[in-house]
């Protein structure tokens, strides 16, 4: 899908903690090995049990809306015709604890709600920078 | 701790809006610092220790060369750049003083939000080299203090039923206080509910209102030992308590369900309290850092002044305006309506309090509290009296 804020808008910087989260194209969080904590944002060690064997685990794709703010002051130039947008904070299934940032789309901004469910979308866009094929995660109303 | 650092002298530049300063920035942080030392009666060569914030621009070692201090035996800074710094460094100068690593300790904060950039803007993440820390929020364009500060605010206000009745209050509280202040940069500008409500949307639930300023300008507050403050013009105002707290990293890790919503304040809370022995009910005045009004509210809650049920109720009907309120609050105007200098300058008001020095004086004050930057960790706060 084209990107909510547009395909000019700022790609994130891959680095080896970030990089499954943004290529992908699934809803992917780390996991300790040892105690089985699901943590985000990924780190180098389990802030549970301090180890250190870490793998990255696709999780559902399905989520709630725990949180969402519409934003209207512009902050780069780009969004000055992209105003109101919504940012929102999603828990998500299958990773207890977890919250990830994202945006709401495929909707009227109005219409987000604490407590929504919703469902991983992605914006596929080549990073010029890395060369790698990114698959922005992105939510949209579960329905039902 | 229990009075044995005492704050003496207390100063600062003219305060600007944005861009406004004839002065360079280093010029501010040198004003402000020589006003706060003459304040307190002393030269500036007895200054053997400097306290700013971690991102500070003006050295320690160029201030003390270009102003002629003292050899620098204490020179350090709070984790962490922003606000939550402002009573953090009356707990360093605290500190210093108390054990003896310095006797005369000067905590400044400058800012010139017009040559430099306002902290939180976003305008350094434009350039595609933001560290991985915001880039989870980046490519939604997240990534500002007044979105993660919303996103915290929103979901607080779901949970607990607080109107934007109760944010409009904050910002009227310290617009009413401003008018009382010429130091304020809002003086002569007082807001009404309505004025309140027509502002523009930043974003929601915060009006253009709800935003702490921007602003060019410095101050700056003197800490020393009692013995020396007994021979000075001023006086001394004990350092009762002082705390720092637990808290998430910034950004993403701030939204984790362990931690959100929160302000991180419950672990200051508790240090204050049982360092002071005293409650916030027996306190006579509070500066409240705002960088936003819905983190104000929150950190109001876990401070312990009401339960977030409650809060509406607390801070309604003018509770929180005027010398006579039912909550002395903010009083010179804070960061939203006198300036905004990271809250430095409401340290600086909390200690005019216990003098009696206060263009919003509250009766009979003897315990004045200084509470950080709400919602960016390590949070701080210092309770100051009574005058000795």
């Amino acid at each position: 899908m084209p990107r909510y804020l547009g395909d000019d808008f700022l790609l994130p910087n891959l680095t080896p903690n970030n990089t499954p989260f943004f290529t992908s194209g699934e809803i992917t969080i780390q996991f300790c090995d040892d105690c089985g904590h699901a943590q985000h944002p990924p780190d180098d060690i389990c802030y549970a049990c301090q180890g250190t064997n870490l793998s990255f685990r696709a999780c559902a794709g399905t989520g709630t809306v725990e949180s969402c703010a519409r934003v209207h002051h512009p902050l780069h130039p780009v969004l000055a015709d992209r105003v109101p947008y919504v940012i929102a904070i999603v828990s998500v299934d299958g990773a207890p604890g977890c919250n990830v940032q994202g945006n709401v789309v495929n909707c009227d901004a109005e219409s987000v709600a604490i407590g929504q469910k919703v469902r991983a979308v992605y914006e596929e866009i080549d990073d010029p920078q890395s060369g790698e094929k990114l698959r922005i995660p992105q939510w949209e109303p579960a329905g039902g | 701790m229990n009075g044995k650092a005492v704050v003496v002298g207390v100063g600062e530049s003219a305060y600007y809006k944005h861009g406004g300063a004839p002065d360079t920035e280093f010029q501010l942080a040198c004003t402000a610092i020589k006003n706060a030392v003459a304040d307190a009666g002393l030269e500036l060569s007895d200054v053997d220790g400097l306290i700013s914030y971690m991102d500070n621009r003006n050295s320690p070692l160029r201030l003390a060369d270009a102003l002629g201090l003292g050899d620098l035996k204490w020179s350090v800074t709070p984790w962490a750049g922003g606000g939550n710094n402002s009573s953090a460094t009356m707990h360093l100068a605290d500190a210093a003083v108390s054990a003896g690593h310095a006797e005369v300790v000067v905590a400044f904060r400058a800012l010139a939000q017009g040559q430099f950039q306002r902290l939180g803007s976003g305008a350094g993440l434009m350039s595609g080299a933001a560290p991985e820390g915001l880039s989870w929020g980046l490519p939604y364009g997240l990534m500002t203090p007044a979105q993660e500060c919303a996103l915290q605010t929103n979901r607080w206000m779901h949970d607990h039923g607080v109107s934007q009745e109760a944010l409009a209050s904050v910002s009227l509280a310290c617009y009413a206080n401003a008018q009382l202040n010429p130091r304020a940069v809002r003086y002569g500008r007082p807001l009404t509910r309505e004025d309140y409500h027509d502002s523009r949307w930043i974003v929601e639930p915060f009006h253009l209102f709800d935003c702490c300023m921007e602003n060019d300008g410095a101050s700056a507050v003197v800490v020393t030992t009692p013995e020396r403050a007994k021979d000075l013009k001023a006086g001394g105002v004990p350092i009762l308590a002082t705390a720092q707290g637990k808290g998430p990293e910034i950004g993403i890790h701030s939204f984790q369900q362990r931690w959100f919503p929160g302000m991180y304040y419950e672990g200051v809370a508790d240090q204050i309290w049982n360092r002071s022995g005293q409650k916030p009910t027996d306190v006579d005045v509070v500066q409240m850092y705002e960088n936003f009004t819905g983190p104000v509210l929150m950190a109001l809650c876990e401070m312990g002044y009401c339960e977030p049920g409650e809060v509406e109720a607390f801070v309604g009907d003018g509770r929180l305006e005027g010398p006579d309120a039912a909550v002395p609050f903010n009083t010179s105007g804070g960061n939203i309506a006198e300036a905004y200098i990271h809250g430095l300058e409401m340290v600086v008001e909390a200690v005019r309090q216990v003098r009696g020095e206060s263009t919003c004086q509250a009766k009979d004050v003897e315990l004045s509290l200084a509470v950080g930057g709400p919602g960016y960790a390590p949070g701080s706060a210092v309770l100051f009296g009574p005058s000795l």
